[in-house]
């Protein structure tokens, strides 16, 4: 046994050990998750579940408010990536090909969304919101699920559509297409990477929202993650770990489809200048 | 060019046109205006106004009594220590275990390389409450963890309701993020620079100091203001995870305004968590615009 170590060399064992910390501190839960919500009977000192078994499913979609949460986070975080493509897409595009007044500012304005502690902006919001009646509102959870999302919508795209060489559009010009024409056919087919990727990280960050939803949006607006608050003190932690895996699978769905499309590069130029 | 005789064209025949450079401007702002319009809701009017109503002492007069509050209530100060502990502890060890991490991926190749680039990032897209509960449910005291290392006879210390497990959930929720900014600033780097640093026998050390790190610095500070306005206004795992007491003070304010109605406190501490990260975001704005600058 100790040759074969000697054979491989200690740089390879540290390597092995950290990256194996690694993986069962990044797995671990989510693994423990699985488990959990294919147990029926998993009694404290044992390992591993002493019945398995789909009962907690059942349980699960039997309850009214936990299926009618499902439908509503997904309506929320369907009208907060339209409207997030409506209002950032046109914005990126200036910001990439056109020159006006103030431009930098503007620019820059967005970073003010990520520049100030998240809870801190979301207690700020409540203030003004239940001030102008917006508190308990779907368009005030609207609003709250926006300010994430509003940076890296605009910035993406602008990074792709920077990215896009002048010349393929000016030559499409060249031959006679209408600036329209040249906007759908060559433009915008080329951003097409960077604005899915946007929209997916957004429809998924409206998904997961949970804390300015927990501050505006009580007590009629119970997305997932909310309902998910309260599960985890009321519910059996079986019933959690179901509910947990159907908040999970829309995310996998929508990486798998993008997995392609998704990279560190174009993650980051959503978050910082390049 | 074109758009210059188009100018004069207009100019010699005495009609009124706009000029294609106030079009463009008048198009580029009416782009740009809607998304600017929800900032100025959500973000800048919010804060304009804590920063007034934190100020108000509810007898119609402005003093700072709210923030006197915040340092003599012993319970608020133990909150705001607490906070800053929690916070300090987790940007030293997410930003060592992801410069390492991302280091290793940039230059290190085989198929176990290409596996962690492939997965580091599934963190990021798993929704905070699940992975909160799930780690409840590992390192909880009758969790899995302690079931599994109870074979052997060994016991899991208290990591559930105490700083530990904030901190813990805290590495989950920042390491991927701040992996994937270091390791697309690294990417950034040069192949020849380190080659050719290589080949005059520059020892791995001074590989660091004198190239990798003086060339990815930047994205490391906005790494660590990301951490530490990520952890300060975190919500989702100090309230379900935290201890009773002391509280975070993102758990303390969402109190204060929803369960003691008490939005004045509420404002106030918001805005002097503001306050706390303001070196940081001020630094990151401006980091930005410089790096905007220099590319124009």
């Amino acid at each position: 046994m100790l040759w074969y170590w000697k054979h491989v060399g200690s740089r390879r064992i540290i390597e092995f050990v950290l990256l194996t910390v690694f993986a069962v501190f990044f797995a671990g839960p989510l693994l423990n998750l699985l488990v959990l919500a294919f147990s029926e009977r998993w009694n404290y000192p044992n390992a591993l579940p002493q019945q398995w078994g789909m009962k907690w499913w059942d349980f699960v979609l039997a309850k009214d408010d936990i299926v009618s949460s499902i439908s509503l986070s997904f309506l929320i975080a369907t009208l907060v990536t339209l409207l997030s493509i409506v209002i950032c897409i046109p914005a990126a595009y200036a910001f990439a090909r056109l020159q006006f007044p103030l431009k930098r500012m503007f620019l820059f304005s967005f970073l003010l969304t990520h520049a100030f502690p998240k809870m801190g902006l979301y207690v700020s919001i409540a203030v003004l919101f239940y001030q102008i009646g917006l508190m308990n509102t779907l368009l005030g959870v609207v609003l709250i699920h926006m300010i994430n999302v509003l940076m890296f919508m605009t910035w993406i795209p602008t990074s792709a559509f920077r990215s896009i060489h002048r010349a393929q559009e000016e030559s499409a010009r060249d031959v006679g297409a209408s600036p329209f024409k040249v906007f759908r056919s060559i433009t915008l087919p080329m951003a097409m990477p960077g604005i899915t990727v946007a929209s997916i990280f957004t429809f998924l960050n409206s998904l997961d929202e949970a804390q300015g939803t927990f501050l505006v949006g009580i007590p009629d607006f119970k997305t997932m993650p909310i309902v998910m608050y309260s599960i985890i003190s009321d519910f059996p932690s079986s019933a959690g770990a179901v509910f947990s895996i159907i908040l999970t699978l829309p995310t996998i769905i929508l990486l798998v489809a993008a997995q392609r499309l998704v990279s560190a590069d174009v993650l980051a130029s959503g978050f910082q200048v390049k | 060019m074109s758009s210059k005789s188009l100018i004069d064209a207009g100019k010699v025949s005495g009609r009124k046109t706009i000029s294609p450079e106030t079009k463009q401007s008048l198009l580029g702002l009416a782009m740009v205006l809607p998304s600017f319009a929800i900032l100025l809701v959500v973000v800048i009017i919010p804060i304009i106004q804590s920063f007034f109503l934190s100020l108000s002492n509810g007898e119609g007069g402005y003093d700072l009594s709210r923030y006197t509050y915040l340092f003599t209530d012993k319970g608020m100060r133990s909150n705001i220590i607490f906070t800053l502990r929690v916070t300090v502890i987790t940007c030293v060890l997410v930003m060592l275990v992801s410069y390492s991490l991302a280091i290793y991926m940039r230059f290190n190749q085989g198929p176990i390389v290409n596996l962690i680039r492939k997965t580091y990032m599934i963190p990021l897209f798993i929704p905070g409450v699940i992975a909160t509960y799930g780690l409840i449910n590992l390192l909880g005291n009758h969790g899995w963890l302690a079931r599994l290392i109870g074979l052997v006879g060994l016991e899991l210390p208290r990591i559930i309701f105490d700083q530990k497990g904030i901190i813990i959930a805290n590495l989950w929720f920042n390491i991927p993020f701040t992996t994937m900014l270091l390791s697309s600033a690294l990417a950034g780097i040069p192949s020849s620079v380190i080659e050719s640093a290589k080949d005059v026998g520059v020892g791995r050390l001074t590989l660091f100091t004198k190239f990798i790190f003086p060339l990815s610095y930047k994205t490391f500070l906005v790494a660590i203001t990301f951490v530490f306005m990520g952890v300060i206004g975190s919500f989702t795992a100090p309230y379900l995870i935290g201890p009773n007491s002391p509280q975070m003070l993102g758990v303390s304010m969402q109190q204060v305004f929803s369960v003691f109605q008490e939005r004045e406190q509420a404002a106030a501490i918001a805005f002097f968590s503001f306050l706390l990260c303001s070196v940081l975001g001020a630094f990151y704005i401006r980091s930005m615009a410089e790096e905007e600058k220099a590319k124009m």
